[in-house]
């Protein structure tokens, strides 16, 4: 008897237990909040600065869901994949945008735009950076918005150029000269070498490879989309590459963004391709050594005008969103000029061109103008859904080309196989 | 037959009620948390996207044979697990010999040697990470301060530098570990052995050979076993200190289906790899205990 009112007091309690929770989740208000998945760095920053205000002026509440970089993809593809709805808004770097739209995983925002009376995005908005939202890119249907809008810029050593009376390098082979005559001269109290790169393989390789590779006529893929990188400009650029590598620190293969900046920062490399984030350190003396020494510029050219490899930042909206339509009215009111400069003035770069221009803005960091051009100028990363797995792939031929391990040829031929081999499993 | 009507007995039911509702939360996690997955894996290890959406099919499989960056990660990791385990084992069974002994500073050196197990393999691959650093960490300075020339000392970024620098970190958090098992082992054998192996004249050497390692046998084969199946599956470490590279140098099988699984989002062909490793790591476990086991019996 008595072990029969246990049972039932256990199982008493554990169906309760099994309740409770279901019974939470229905009694969830309308609308009154957003969830929205964001990177934890300085982009997700601004937004999370954002949402507070947000909700301060409209009362709705918005949860923040933080995951850093590399979790955030997985994250956030999970989700659209199983059709949770789990975020009402997500933050997406542009190069995952083909693969998340590929499978029609988010909203369509004209729509959207139409049942608030308007056409769509203001004309404001940096082309390269809307260009980015749509697919197939640049003409096809918008997903999504640009929120932080980077682009890579040439660093440089304005000190040492002018005391060598070297020009601004429009071209790579000034950088190689430049890099040259500045190791070779540069060696009072400690080394300072010409030029400095990311070469681990993988995204930094890649990144710090394709402006020059695009810069010596370079392309990824032919009109039919076959693999050209083993082309004779490839290999050039490559060449190239390797050629910089001599000018560079060692163990520069397997180098990311910390110890090229570290480098930079201690006024031990003289130039590098890098991202806008890093300007702000520079002039921070307690991480500097070379406070107003840093110029910053648009990148090289070489057979063709110099191109900058785009990262922006884009906020979307997933198809399965439970809140869609106050998901909406919070993306428009972020991305609006006037939260915009708010968030500038906060660090984040817009991704509008009247912002870019701003007279405070620009007082408060010289480099805009500078970051409007290469911006404009800018191009993505070849728009395929299997990026990542091309970006890997030829990430460690560069990587092996650069510790030595292959031959630029060899390196460019075996990572034109292998990316062949990736498109043909995706078709 | 008879066994299970009394099984079933009216009697035996309710006997057997109670402790079935108490194992029953525990039988629960299991199911969700081990079973199902483990059974969801295998299905979709047999299922492939085609234009036509999932397929099934030994595809993934198939896949393996032409796929060089899943035969070069695979032979990376047996390569990393046989030279680590190697230096693991040596020096482990070296300081466990050593500081069974009475020497001074025992309880010191035995305690300090525990340090590098205890701390995450995360926060070792940071801190190595920096050391290793060829400008400005404390490998290359010291090295610096005694006068060598450490210019082409790239521990991470030469392909053959990178893959003695990941063995070396794991020898430096793992032999603890080794040398903790094999030291409990040596402290469980008896005083009389070695007192009948003296009366008998064994020298040093005998009485080690035929003493202490037969008796060491069943510590020898938990530290070998536990560090092969946790070398096999090595991530954490490789993934802060290289990240696989340069290049591809140090990518093991591990990095390689979190790669295809997370940042390809391919996991039928991470979920296919997997189940090979697991079959590898059943195959030398078993080879393992078969070995050290019937030795031991004879």
């Amino acid at each position: 008897m008595r072990t029969t009112s246990i049972l039932f007091a256990i199982t008493a309690v554990l169906a309760v237990c099994l309740v409770l929770p279901g019974c939470q989740s229905t009694e969830q208000p309308h609308a009154k909040q957003l969830t929205l998945a964001v990177n934890s760095g300085v982009e997700g920053e601004a937004l999370k600065q954002a949402a507070l205000d947000y909700e301060k002026q409209t009362g709705i509440h918005i949860s923040i869901a933080e995951f850093p970089y590399a979790n955030l993809f997985e994250k956030e593809l999970i989700d659209l994949n199983s059709s949770t709805g789990a975020y009402d808004l997500i933050m997406l770097d542009d190069p995952w945008f083909p693969r998340f739209a590929s499978k029609e995983f988010l909203t369509e925002l004209t729509p959207l735009f139409q049942k608030r009376g308007q056409n769509g995005p203001d004309d404001d908005f940096i082309n390269a950076s809307i260009a980015l939202c749509r697919k197939p890119y640049q003409t096809g249907a918008l997903y999504a918005l640009p929120y932080v809008g980077n682009s890579q810029l040439f660093f440089y050593r304005k000190d040492l150029f002018e005391k060598y009376n070297l020009p601004e390098p429009s071209k790579w082979d000034d950088v190689l000269a430049a890099a040259k005559t500045i190791q070779e001269n540069e060696s009072e109290g400690g080394k300072t070498y010409g030029y400095v790169m990311r070469a681990a393989q993988g995204n930094a390789a890649v990144a710090d490879f394709m402006p020059i590779f695009w810069a010596f006529g370079g392309e990824m893929f032919d009109e039919s989309g076959k693999p050209i990188v083993n082309s004779p400009e490839g290999i050039a650029a490559l060449k190239l590459m390797l050629e910089l590598g001599k000018y560079s620190p060692p163990g520069y293969a397997s180098f990311n963004a910390d110890e090229v900046n570290a480098h930079l920062l201690q006024g031990t490399a003289a130039m590098s391709i890098n991202w806008p984030v890093w300007i702000s350190s520079f002039s921070d003396a307690s991480k500097s050594k070379v406070v107003g020494k840093m110029a910053f510029t648009t990148l090289p050219g070489e057979t063709k005008s110099g191109q900058a490899e785009i990262g922006n930042w884009l906020i979307a909206i997933p198809k399965d969103a439970k809140n869609v339509d106050a998901a909406m009215d919070f993306l428009l009111w972020a991305t609006s000029t006037k939260q915009m400069k708010i968030s500038a003035q906060r660090g984040t770069p817009p991704t509008r061109k009247s912002l870019f221009q701003d007279s405070e803005l620009v007082a408060k960091y010289p480099s805009y103008p500078a970051r409007l051009k290469s911006l404009e100028s800018s191009r993505p990363r070849p728009r395929t859904p299997q990026w990542n797995e091309i970006e890997n792939a030829f990430g460690i031929f560069l990587s092996k080309a650069n510790s030595g391990e292959l031959t630029p040829e060899d390196a460019m031929n075996q990572a034109n196989a292998e990316i062949e081999k990736i498109l043909q499993r995706g078709q | 037959m008879l066994k299970s009507k009394k099984f079933f007995s009216a009697a035996n039911r309710r006997d057997l009620f109670f402790p079935l509702i108490l194992l029953a939360p525990a039988l629960a996690v299991l199911l969700s948390l081990s079973i199902y997955p483990l059974i969801y894996s295998i299905a979709i290890s047999l299922q492939y996207e085609t234009a036509n959406g999932l397929t099934w099919g030994v595809s993934n499989f198939g896949r393996l044979i032409s796929d060089r960056f899943f035969q070069i990660a695979m032979l990376h990791t047996f390569v990393f697990a046989f030279f680590a385990l190697l230096l693991e084992f040596s020096i482990g069974l070296g300081l466990a010999l050593l500081l069974n002994t009475h020497i001074r500073g025992r309880g010191f050196v035995r305690a300090a040697l525990l340090v590098p197990m205890m701390l995450p393999t995360v926060v070792v691959g940071v801190i190595w990470r920096l050391m290793l650093n060829p400008n400005f960490g404390a490998v290359n300075g010291t090295l610096k301060r005694f006068g060598l020339n450490t210019e082409s000392l790239t521990w991470t970024a030469s392909p053959r530098l990178a893959f003695g620098s990941v063995v070396l970190v794991d020898v430096w958090q793992w032999t603890p570990f080794v040398f903790l098992v094999l030291l409990a082992g040596l402290q469980a054998i008896p005083q009389e052995p070695y007192e009948a192996a003296l009366i008998d004249g064994s020298s040093r050497w005998q009485t080690f050979r035929y003493v202490t390692l037969p008796l060491l046998k069943p510590a020898i084969l938990i530290a070998l076993l536990l560090r092969t199946m946790d070398l096999l599956r090595v991530f954490d470490q490789i993934f802060i200190l290289t990240e696989g590279g340069p290049g591809f140098a140090t990518e093991t099988i591990s990095l390689y289906i979190y790669r295809t699984a997370f940042r390809f989002f391919d996991f039928g062909y991470a979920a296919a790899m997997s189940f090979v490793l697991l079959a590898m790591t059943n195959v030398i476990s078993t080879i393992y205990i078969r070995f050290l086991q019937t030795k031991e019996a004879r």
